[in-house]
């Protein structure tokens, strides 16, 4: 489920779920994409197997915020009960337990123990992660005034190169059960087919018990771009 | 006499970087003002008539010089900052170059453009008798941030202004909103008919600025341009000063503003409005606009704006910067049923925006119709727009580095038509190629 395709698409984000929905395409599993615009009523989860919340403008995003505060005990429990969400940018700030800003506080889901404060000045730059989850390097690009504090909660990746969740931690992102938030856009996905795999492995293991794994793609053009930046940026 | 230093610094500076070949167009105003940083503050004095300022995403630079262009062919002499170097530095290039060796400049009209983001700093020194706003989109997101932060900029410019006179897109709900401003006196042109298919493109400006609410449109032209009203606070489109109607898109354009024809050879429905913008600018400036067409006439395109490069077939080249740029440039390509070869070049240096997530909010997958015969990408960034097809379901018939490469086999093929599209810094580099291939002026890498 798209959560506000409406609001929040400030960075590409139908990206990641063409990709998402692609992938599984190709391996002949089939897919289906439902957005949750302003428009719809009747929230519901149980039929939902991914949740995706992209990122937008501030005053989108609070817009969102007040909406989905509505249904926070249901995405709660559907994060500790194993539902995968992917969250980019103001949704990754999103799930915390607020994002506080020079003059007022929002709220958030409080899906996760972590909180943003809004920095100085914006980090922007290409950035590159080396990720536990998955051999190859996560790429893309961050552009956030917040900056998010993970506590004891695992992040994505570690910071080569670029900014991450805060200035000093060099930590990025936050990895929670099946939950993976992150400030990379670029979208995410694509250039990143590998964590799109994980996140889709980890989604179909939670739907059928039975799952034994995704086969392989032709992954040589993701590859390339994702090489690409590494060597731009790091070598 | 620091002025005069500054002048002086600035032509030579000139001089110097037209030897060595440097298109820049902005350094040798930078250099200058460091000299004087008063240089261009007397622009409204020395202008005879009214000093015409144009912002906005898309179509600054075609606005601006089409004005300069129909002021010039009346007679008049014009400052213009015609190459579209369009923050302070190029404004002060531009008056260095028209100022003769006692540094004395003359001019009926400015004509400028400016950087929406620099449009405070500008109005600081230039009060802006009248001031023309295209529209606003979804831009370089790296550089500019979101839309909310330009409208912001622009209502600090107009409150800098003084009592202006404002020329604005009725049909963009996001530009409207500057009309409402204390000082502003505000006219509007917009198109009042249904002419191209509603597509579901990422629109920017769906909510109303006012009040927040979720507008309602009759339709849309592109974006968020269209007929619109808020179900919230009753914020609407206006009812057009110049009423753009009975539009034709079949080369050449035609349509009609208040019910007087015109004929134009440009490609593209965005170029309607930039006519408009003009027609009204004129209009409210005090000139007569009963000869408008002829007025044009001597109008060049600055390059790449379907810039057409002819060899055993056409080659168009189009530079488009952000989303709802390259969602009308494939439009125009759509509206071509010649048997047609297009290629992409993205890249993603400082003037382009090095964030280049902006490709997935385009409706790149669009350029597939039945006319497509090959499709070619190249750029900087070669792979994400070739991912881009990937994802889309569409077959890239030829990745390369090589611009030329691109072409050469472009021209090789039994198509009708080439198109190429680039983002700015891709420009350049593909008119060179195509002009050495041509071997014509301007070849080089």
């Amino acid at each position: 489920m798209h959560l506000y395709p409406d609001l929040l698409n400030l960075y590409g984000d139908r990206g990641n779920i063409e990709c998402l929905k692609r992938r599984l395409q190709w391996r002949g599993i089939d897919a289906e994409t439902v957005a949750y615009t302003c428009d719809d009523t009747g929230f519901e989860l149980s039929d939902v197997d991914i949740l995706f919340l992209g990122g937008g403008s501030d005053r989108e995003q609070k817009i969102v915020c007040s909406r989905l505060l509505e249904h926070k005990e249901m995405i709660k429990d559907y994060a500790e009960n194993g539902g995968t969400i992917i969250a980019v940018c103001g949704g990754y700030q999103l799930l915390g337990k607020y994002y506080k800003l020079e003059d007022e506080t929002i709220e958030g889901l409080d899906v996760l123990d972590i909180y943003t404060e809004q920095g100085s000045k914006r980090l922007i730059s290409n950035i590159i992660l080396e990720s536990d989850l998955i051999k190859a390097k996560i790429v893309g690009f961050e552009n956030h005034g917040g900056r998010t504090f993970i506590g004891s909660h695992k992040p994505l990746g570690r910071v080569v190169y670029g900014h991450g969740n805060d200035e000093s931690s060099r930590a990025e992102g936050v990895v929670y059960k099946n939950v993976v938030a992150t400030y990379l856009h670029g979208p995410l996905l694509p250039k990143n087919p590998q964590l799109c795999d994980y996140i889709l492995t980890n989604a179909l293991r939670h739907k059928y018990a039975d799952f034994d794994g995704l086969e392989p793609l032709d992954d040589s053009l993701e590859n390339m771009a994702n090489e690409y930046i590494v060597n731009r940026f790091v070598k | 006499m620091r002025k005069l230093i500054a002048i002086w610094a600035g032509k030579l500076l000139t001089v110097v970087g037209k030897l060595v070949g440097k298109k820049s167009s902005a350094s040798p105003g930078a250099f200058a003002l460091k000299i004087c940083p008063a240089l261009v503050s007397d622009i409204n004095k020395i202008v005879t008539k009214k000093v015409i300022v144009t912002c906005g995403t898309n179509g600054k630079t075609t606005t601006n010089n089409l004005m300069c262009t129909a002021l010039e062919a009346k007679g008049y002499k014009v400052l213009c900052n015609r190459l579209g170097a369009n923050m302070l530095s190029g404004i002060a290039t531009t008056y260095i170059q028209s100022a003769d060796i006692f540094g004395r400049v003359k001019a009926d009209y400015a004509c400028l453009e400016i950087d929406e983001a620099y449009t405070p700093i500008v109005f600081r020194q230039i009060k802006p008798d009248i001031m023309v706003i295209t529209n606003l989109f979804r831009d370089q997101l790296d550089r500019y941030g979101e839309i909310d932060i330009t409208v912001n900029i622009i209502k600090r410019a107009i409150a800098e202004a003084g009592k202006v006179k404002m020329v604005l897109n009725a049909d963009d709900p996001l530009c409207v909103q500057f009309g409402r401003e204390a000082n502003a006196e505000a006219v509007y042109y917009g198109i009042s008919e249904k002419v191209l298919p509603q597509v579901d493109d990422t629109k920017e400006g769906r909510f109303c600025p006012i009040c927040g609410a979720e507008l309602d449109f009759e339709f849309y032209h592109y974006s968020q341009l269209g007929i619109y009203s808020c179900p919230g606070c009753g914020y609407k489109r206006p009812e057009p000063d110049y009423n753009i109607t009975d539009i034709s898109l079949k080369a050449p354009i035609r349509f009609k503003i208040n019910g007087k024809a015109m004929e134009v050879n440009y490609k593209g429905f965005y170029n309607i409005y930039n006519l408009a913008a003009v027609y009204a600018a004129l209009d409210v400036a005090g000139e007569r606009t009963d000869d408008f067409n002829k007025l044009l006439e001597g109008y060049k395109p600055q390059i790449g704006r379907m810039q057409e490069f002819m060899f055993n077939k056409p080659v168009i080249l189009s530079l488009s910067k952000n989303p709802a740029g390259f969602n009308q440039a494939i439009a125009t390509v759509n509206s071509d049923d010649r048997k047609k070869d297009v290629i992409i070049a993205i890249n993603d240096l400082a003037n382009d925006g090095r964030d280049v997530s902006w490709l997935w909010d385009v409706d790149f997958h669009k350029i597939k119709d039945d006319n497509l015969n090959m499709l070619a990408t190249t750029g900087i960034r070669v792979y994400d727009i070739s991912l881009r097809f990937k994802y889309a379901g569409i077959n890239v018939d030829l990745m390369t580095d090589s611009m030329k490469k691109a072409v050469l086999a472009a021209l090789d093929t039994d198509s009708e038509v080439v198109y190429v599209l680039v983002n700015y810094t891709a420009l350049y580099p593909a008119e060179a190629v195509l002009n050495e291939l041509k071997g014509g002026k301007g070849s080089g890498r």
